[in-house]
């Protein structure tokens, strides 16, 4: 299998190398960049590890709910924490009523109503010898109350808060794990809810105090920011940090600013992976691959547990395969070497390098499958001429031609539906006010070409969404000539580096804008009257995107974070991580309810 | 740029024709091809688009004007480096409301407990076997509540009738239906109230606590014999207490607490063991590669046998963690009946995994000691490295002090009257030169010697004494003290054949 799954790879990367069609200039690479002291994973494992060292030495066993089992799995792998004495994992909600008094039980949960009832229930009939309670967010002191009076046997040890209520996905990435946030009226009760619990969560675990900017135009921006700020006045007392330098800022902005970036096809290792693959909780489903090895069914890309990804998560597509190939190359060698086991010494030599050797086996394996798989979607759906289309209709201005390139890709058998779908959406968003807009007879092709009926209406969703109307910034920058003109005179001047990754988020700009202290008070107020704070520029910046980031806008933060001359440091976090599927049932969910509330 | 209409036209204009070219270098053909009877002209506009291509591109590398971010391609993946440790997070503790809670709430449990244990203890002496007279015995204890005020059974709210009689609780003395009560096993409730140290002792004895041991420790105690007698003659619900539920939880809740301070199944006992060699392994290791290495590149800091005996004792903690972890695994299997199933189990073999997990990435990657032979040819192999280092430095001193020599001559040849200069060099020398004479003469009653000599003394304690750490700093120091010994032998030696 590796050897046709490498073959197809050398010819994939010639293919890539040939359809790079412009010259790339390296300016010089920033070369130092002095750490910093906000990191996501960190954050929620040092709570992990502080909670089996606070039960002492003993045989534990880790009780969970459903959302802190997530938040677990992202920075702890299972034989990772059995070294701590974790041997046992359990859900509350499982309903196990087997004691076991020799053990001990950490209870990490998230304080929600459910949890205490089946936490003062089992404190009633505690299976377990001891128990060492903590919370993932603010708990109100009547559930203490509850507690402590069901607890007569006297079994509890420590009962605190530790907020990790978010998942970690990297060290500047953080997700909520919502797939669905928005509703037409605005923001559903629970959904704000664990929003401010997820978001104050990572301010107490990072030790932040922020101040709080959010995107004007958008109303479930300025309310989430009003009840985080809510949150922050209320427990004040918790959110006394000694801070040094410039007070942080919360940046709080809205999806619909910005729906092109999700539904672009992707080309970094971890972008293209999620886009075409879907991962979830660092986990990816391989099952459907043909032939595929039984362990191999379903792998796990943590960036924690394995270096290899974690040293290439943001290599794109033509680099990774470089360095597979490379590390393939490797393996084989030693293999080789490893088979020919002729002394005795050679044998021992062998057993001696097996830890390592296995571990090298299994990630070879994994990623030679996951690229190789890859390879084989944007081979069979011509991704690559797809994709090119989109990054010239997310970064330039033209209309005529862009309208003979999608009527080419959708006539096209390879180009499947939902990219030729997605292509019309963005050629719905971009030329949404153009006077020649053919988007109706683009949709009429779609219907020709046999899309779903689905498909073709999230055309006119997607703009309900995100077009005009609901943007406040300039995506496509229609009104700014000078920022345009300037934009391309640079990108004349250095050569565009890699057609299909030459879009960037808005979130770039945005960010950049606020580094510079450009942004605008109007478009990004304040919140409350903080006229003296406006002066002062943030050095520490957390991002909070209602609607979903994704890991293209992840990749760019961390290239922010790499970029000392713009002096900020950035944590991305949004209600999930999407890919254009997960975006497009996003998008879709909120207008089918406002469209059940319009009747 | 302003145009007669008042218009402003903004891009990459020609500044004579006025016509947008849309990039810079289409731009600057036009205008070398288009306008090139000016060579003035031509050069005053390439070196304006120079300065604004250079004012720009620095602009952007600068502060990053729409850089982009981007600069460097090739985007690194996470690295430790990027990151320092951070602080722990925000953390709040609720355990001391929870105390008071706790402790408030718990104040009447204890009350209500001790009282209904003080009752079953006095109902339990005594009790006489006729169920009359065992009748008045319980209600002289525990005064009952007059029947008559009750209509409803207090816990299932139903009316009594012929059917469904009155019932008291023998421990609080309250009405209750058949249904919502309970009998309290006289055995049982024995055990309840003898003390902690009794019931400790005969589970010891027996190895469980289980009831029908707990009747034969009984056996020989008189009330029992009593008990023996009555259980042919009456129903089985007259063999225990009718007790509410309220009081026989609460037992229960005590009884649950008491076993459980206890209990110590075998196990936690082989768990314990095991973890302890886990630790015991976990000291040793970084000991033992530090002297591996250190061995095998030939020095002498440590002893060969030293290593081996840690080695050895190494491969035994090893052999006894593995042996342990698969004794764990089995733990129970023996027994066909009731083998260990469900979580008991997946915690046994979840242990054995966490135990090969240590041996595998701690225990088997661990370097080999040289061997006997191989280790004394390392150590001739570092002497003669070491020879050969000294040689040179040796080689490279004395070259670099002709050539002073040759400078100095030749300094001497040429500035004959530069006396001053010479003098003090001379003086210099002179004073380099005193110096061995002396070492050598007192080379026994030298400090550093002396020092040498104190620090082979400790080194022997310590050594004695097991002391590891301090060995290695030790040896260390004093190698450091030869080297410098060494250095300054060869300079004063130097020095007097100058």
């Amino acid at each position: 299998m590796t050897g046709s799954a490498k073959k197809g790879l050398s010819s994939l990367l010639s293919k890539w190398r040939s359809d790079r069609k412009y010259t790339t200039f390296d300016f010089n690479p920033v070369a130092t960049f002095s750490p910093f002291k906000m990191n996501c994973i960190s954050a929620v494992k040092m709570y992990i590890t502080k909670m089996t060292d606070e039960s002492g030495p003993g045989m534990k066993v880790l009780l969970m709910d459903k959302e802190t089992t997530s938040v677990v799995s992202m920075v702890y792998g299972q034989s990772e924490i059995q070294q701590r004495e974790v041997y046992l994992f359990e859900r509350i909600d499982a309903g196990n009523q087997e004691p076991m008094k020799h053990l001990k039980c950490i209870a990490f949960l998230r304080p929600t109503k459910e949890n205490i009832h089946s936490l003062a229930m089992e404190l009633r009939r505690p299976r377990y010898g001891s128990y060492y309670i903590y919370f993932s967010n603010i708990t109100p002191k009547a559930d203490i109350k509850t507690l402590a009076e069901a607890d007569e046997q006297e079994v509890v040890r420590e009962i605190q808060e530790f907020y990790g209520d978010f998942l970690a996905m990297g060290p500047h990435l953080f997700s909520l794990g919502i797939p669905i946030s928005y509703q037409s009226s605005g923001w559903d009760h629970d959904i704000l809810t664990r929003c401010v619990q997820g978001v104050t969560s990572v301010l107490l675990s990072l030790q932040k105090n922020p101040f709080i900017r959010y995107q004007n135009n958008s109303k479930m921006a300025k309310r989430l920011a009003e009840t985080i700020r809510q949150v922050l006045s209320k427990e004040s007392e918790l959110f006394e940090f000694r801070q040094s330098g410039s007070p942080p800022l919360l940046l709080i902005l809205d999806r619909r600013d910005d729906p092109v970036t999700p539904l672009l096809n992707q080309w970094t290792y971890q972008a293209m992976v999620h886009e075409l693959l879907t991962i979830n909780n660092n986990r990816v489903s391989l099952a459907h691959v043909p032939g595929v090895s039984k362990e191999l069914k379903e792998v796990v890309l943590s960036a924690e547990q394995d270096e290899f990804y974690a040293s290439n998560l943001y290599l794109n597509f033509g680099e990774i395969g470089q360095t597979i190939k490379e590390l393939m190359d490797e393996f084989q060698k030693r293999s080789k070497s490893n088979r020919k086991l002729e002394s005795i010494q050679d044998m021992k030599n062998f057993v001696e390098a097996y830890p390592q050797f296995k571990k090298m086996s299994g990630t070879v394996s994994k990623h030679v499958v996951l690229v190789g798989e890859l390879a084989s979607l944007m081979e069979r759906y011509n991704l690559l001429e797809v994709s090119e289309t989109e990054q010239e209709l997310s970064c330039q201005e033209a209309h005529s031609q862009h309208l003979q390139h999608i009527r080419r890709l959708l006539a096209n058998e390879k180009v499947r539906h939902e990219d030729a779908a997605k292509l019309v959406m963005l050629y719905a968003l971009r030329y949404e006010n153009h006077s020649s807009n053919d988007t109706g007879g683009l949709i009429e092709s779609l219907k020709r070409k046999g899309v779903s009926d689905r498909l073709v209406k999230m055309v006119r969703t997607v703009v309900e969404y995100g077009g005009a109307h609901a943007r406040q910034s300039d995506l496509f920058g229609h009104q700014d000539a000078v920022v345009q003109v300037t934009k391309r005179f640079f990108k004349d001047l250095r050569g565009v580096e890699n057609v299909y990754t030459q879009h960037k988020p808005l979130l770039v700009e945005t960010l950049e804008d606020l580094a510079k202290g450009r942004m605008k008070e109007t478009s990004f107020p304040f919140l409350g009257n903080n006229s003296n704070v406006a002066t002062k520029r943030s050095q520490d910046i957390i991002v909070f995107i209602i609607g979903g980031a994704t890991y293209q806008e992840a990749l760019s933060v961390h290239q922010i974070n790499q970029t000392p001359s713009l002096g900020i440091r950035v944590i991305l976090g949004g209600t999930t991580i999407h890919n254009s599927t997960t975006f497009l049932n996003e998008v879709d969910a909120a207008s089918t309810r406002s469209r059940v509330q319009n009747l | 740029m302003a145009e007669g209409e008042g218009l402003v036209l903004e891009g990459f204009l020609c500044p004579i024709c006025k016509v947008d070219f849309g990039s810079a270098p289409k731009l600057l053909s036009h205008f070398e091809k288009e306008h090139n009877e000016d060579k003035d002209v031509i050069q005053a506009f390439k070196d304006f688009f120079d300065k604004a291509k250079n004012k720009i591109l620095k602009n952007e590398m600068g502060s990053g004007v729409d850089s982009e971010v981007q600069t460097s391609r090739k985007v690194l993946g996470y690295s430790p480096s990027l990151y320092k440790p951070q602080p722990l997070g925000a953390v709040r503790s609720h355990m001391s409301y929870f105390n008071t809670v706790r402790s408030h709430h718990l104040e009447h449990y204890t009350v209500e407990t001790n009282k209904l244990l003080i009752r079953l203890d006095k109902i339990l002496k005594n009790l006489p076997s006729d169920p009359l007279k065992r009748k008045s015995h319980e209600q002289q204890v525990v005064p009952w509540v007059d029947e008559k005020m009750v209509r409803l059974c207090p816990s299932c709210s139903r009316s009594f009738h012929l059917a469904r009689r009155k019932h008291h609780c023998r421990l609080c003395g309250f009405v209750m239906c058949n249904d919502c009560s309970y009998s309290l096993d006289l055995d049982v409730a024995r055990k309840m109230t003898s003390p902690v140290s009794q019931v400790q002792a005969a589970s010891e004895f027996h190895g469980s606590t289980s009831l029908q041991q707990l009747k034969r420790s009984n056996s020989n105690s008189s009330l029992n014999s009593v008990m023996s007698l009555v259980e042919g003659v009456h129903q089985k619900l007259d063999l225990g207490l009718r007790v509410c539920k309220e009081c026989l939880h609460l037992l229960e809740c005590r009884e649950a607490l008491r076993e459980s301070r206890a209990a110590r199944p075998i196990l936690l006992q082989f768990y314990e063991r095991l973890r302890s060699y886990m630790q015991d392994a976990s000291q040793f290791l970084p000991t033992y590669i530090t002297m591996c290495n250190s061995l095998s590149y030939g020095e002498s800091t440590y002893q060969l046998k030293e290593a081996q005996a840690l080695w050895a004792k190494l491969l035994r903690l090893a052999e006894n963690i593995d042996s342990l972890s698969k004794k764990i695994l089995v733990l129970g299997s023996a027994d066909t009946e009731n083998p260990p199933r469900g979580r008991a189990l997946q915690l046994q073999q979840q242990i054995r995994a966490a135990a090969t997990a240590f041996l595998r990435d701690e225990m088997l990657g661990l370097p080999s000691l040289p061997t006997e032979a191989k280790y004394l040819e390392m150590q001739e192999q570092r002497r003669q490295e070491l020879k050969a280092r000294i040689q040179e430095e040796e080689m490279e001193a004395q070259a670099a002090m002709q050539l002073q020599k040759q400078r100095k001559e030749r300094n001497q040849d040429r500035s004959v009257h530069d006396e001053r200069a010479n003098a003090h060099q001379d003086t210099v020398l002179l004073d380099s030169g005193w110096t061995p004479e002396k070492a050598r003469l007192f080379s026994s009653d030298d400090p550093m010697v002396q020092q040498m000599n104190n620090l082979k003394h400790y080194i022997k304690e310590a050594k004695l004494a097991q002391r590891v750490d301090e060995v290695e700093a030790l040896e260390r120091n004093l190698q450091e003290l030869q080297e410098e010994y060494w250095r300054q032998q060869e300079r004063k030696r130097q020095a007097a054949e100058d």
